[in-house]
């Protein structure tokens, strides 16, 4: 009751003039074109090819044709992409939450000889774009011996610049007392690592999880060149070669298309704010 | 001596290294496995692939030192011209066109609006979802039995065949990339625009300022570090497109006739396609270049218009 009585309090004096109803007309219009591309693919995923070309569109499938997902999880094995893009997902969002909350620290908090170099270097590393590393780590990926395996995958993921970059900025701004505290009742820095800096990062390292997990989920190019075994695909290397085949199965594509682009909406939903604070970093970079 | 020597229990490796590093140990001790791995899969690659740029290295045979071979190629194969044409195409299409639209949506957003995060939420979705399955989707949508050409010849118009005609394809893929993207830079500009504080608006108000003139002189230079960091992200991402156009030309072909092959599908497709490492290098040292020289311009122009750069 408090928090009605707290918003009608807050109500914008809103004249009903026609410039507001114009400006929520154009926003419900982009909304609507924003929205209904996923409608449609929900919508077609669930249909039979009689009902795939209906005019007038019929956006409610009658009836529902669940045979399209049996077929692209046994057909097509999505099953089993959706396991591979879940565990290269989750040790590159792990190892990189480590990795880089490590470094961070380090770089915010230690002092040793050659950090400002090394800082400059690993922040120089992010123009470094992926055109150019992408054919080079290939080739270290084929003497390693990791073309067509996850771990191949997951490796150069593992820590990057800006991730490094935003746990400094953070680790920055952190309480030194704190710190001076832990010293005296003889914790060394692992175990402030372990103990106090984590336990007291965990929004921070909420963000960077999200931006990692959507990134790795979505990633492209890094799996499609890596994983040549149909076996060992990506959800959205899956879906790319399912396109790529049933060129006229719009009912599986959009079906494949589902299963790859849920997970992480459903993510999204729940987690949305910290993907909107993860978006909002970014700006930091600028 | 001997006797207490072998009672002292031998120093671990940690113990030793502590020892050799003494009070540095655990800065190195933080710092270095990040570094490992960008050191590895981000500085060498950039040594290895520039090495390889003077190579004729298919991956079959062992590479051979071809000089500038490679470059000079650049200059001659008119596919190349075709490529970095079309890049620039779709950057100089996207990147303004994408700030022009998220711009006016955040402002939008930002007039104290009813249902701010249903409008926020609904603008990100595109920027979460996989390019893979957004280009199932926007193929299928301008297939020539999808939606939008059943709605053309229902009313009597011919159906567009955007994607498969020489003169649109790259611009319907480039408007996609805006479609998809978008989200992400009207979160950025919201934020910017609800750190403009209200007190210097009403101020100017009162002072009989009207609604354009408050945008111009006190809400646009405020938000101008905001739109410099869109446009320069912006115009790294849009060079190296890629995604997109893998998945929505026909065949993964950057066709038809190479109207949609922007320069990262080229690379991709000498690497990979065509084994020629050496000219795929090449292309991406080319394209690297050209993305420093205009970031440099960039950053060079933020002292002229980004408020608070002087």
């Amino acid at each position: 009751m408090t928090t009605t009585a707290i918003e009608t309090s807050y109500k914008p004096k809103s004249k009903v003039t026609f410039g507001r109803i114009l400006v929520y007309v154009l926003l419900t219009l982009g909304a609507l074109i924003m929205i209904v591309p996923f409608i449609w693919m929900l919508s077609t995923s669930l249909k039979d090819q009689q009902q795939l070309f209906a005019w007038p569109p019929n956006w409610w499938p009658h009836p529902f044709v669940w045979a399209n997902y049996t077929e692209v999880m046994t057909k097509v094995k999505f099953g089993l992409y959706g396991l591979n893009t879940l565990k290269i997902t989750a040790v590159v969002t792990i190892g990189r939450l480590i990795l880089c909350s490590m470094a961070g620290y380090g770089f915010a908090r230690m002092k040793f000889p050659g950090k400002n170099f090394l800082f400059f270097l690993t922040l120089a590393t992010m123009m470094i774009s992926s055109q150019i590393t992408i054919i080079p780590n290939f080739i270290i990926m084929r003497y390693l011996g990791l073309v067509d395996t996850h771990l191949g995958v997951i490796l150069p993921q593992l820590a990057d610049g800006f991730s490094i970059f935003l746990m400094r900025q953070f680790f920055l701004t952190f309480p030194y007392e704190l710190e001076d505290a832990a010293k005296l009742d003889g914790c060394n820095p692992l175990m402030f690592y372990f103990r106090i800096l984590i336990p007291n990062s965990k929004a921070i390292l909420a963000t960077l999880a999200v931006m990692t997990f959507q990134g790795v989920w979505n990633d492209f190019l890094w799996p499609l060149v890596m994983l040549t075994s149909p076996a060992k695909r990506t959800l959205s290397v899956g879906l790319s070669y399912l396109v790529g085949q049933y060129t006229t199965r719009w009912d599986l594509q959009m079906a494949g298309s589902v299963l790859t682009v849920l997970p992480i909406l459903i993510l999204f939903f729940l987690l949305q704010k910290y993907f909107v604070q993860s978006i909002k970093m970014t700006g930091l970079k600028g | 001596m001997e006797i207490t020597r072998t009672l002292e229990p031998p120093p671990s490796f940690f113990q030793k290294m502590r020892r050799v590093l003494g009070k540095y140990f655990w800065g190195y001790f933080f710092v270095l496995p990040s570094l490992l791995i960008i050191l590895l899969f981000k500085l060498i690659p950039l040594v290895i692939g520039f090495g390889i740029s003077f190579t004729n290295w298919s991956l079959l045979s062992s590479p051979e030192f071809v000089g500038l071979a490679n470059y000079a190629k650049l200059f001659t194969d008119p596919t190349t011209g075709k490529v970095f044409g079309n890049t620039f195409y779709y950057s100089f299409l996207s990147v303004p066109l994408n700030l022009a639209l998220s711009l006016a949506l955040a402002m939008a957003l930002n007039q104290k609006i009813r249902g701010l995060a249903f409008f926020r939420t609904a603008y990100y979705i595109p920027v979460v979802a996989a390019s893979v399955a957004v280009s199932a989707i926007w193929v299928w949508l301008l297939s020539d039995f999808g939606i939008l050409n059943t709605f053309l010849t229902s009313i009597g118009f011919h159906s567009l065949n955007l994607l498969q005609n020489t003169k649109t394809a790259l611009t319907a893929i480039t408007l996609v990339d805006v479609w998809k993207n978008l989200g992400f830079n009207v979160v950025i500009f919201l934020a910017a625009l609800q750190d403009v504080p209200d007190e210097l608006r009403d101020a100017a108000k009162v002072d009989g300022a009207n609604s354009r003139g408050i945008f111009k002189n006190i809400t646009l230079p405020l938000i101008t570090p905001a739109i410099f960091f869109t446009a320069v992200m912006g115009v790294i991402g849009s060079l190296q497109a890629f995604d997109l156009v893998y998945n929505m030309s026909m065949k993964h072909e950057g066709g038809p006739a190479r109207a949609t092959s922007t320069v990262g599908f080229y690379v991709w497709q000498n690497a990979f396609k065509y084994s020629k490492m050496g000219y795929a290098a090449a292309i991406s040292f080319a394209l690297m270049a050209i993305l420093l020289v205009l970031t440099i311009i960039q950053w060079r122009m933020r002292r002229k218009w980004v408020y608070g750069e002087e």
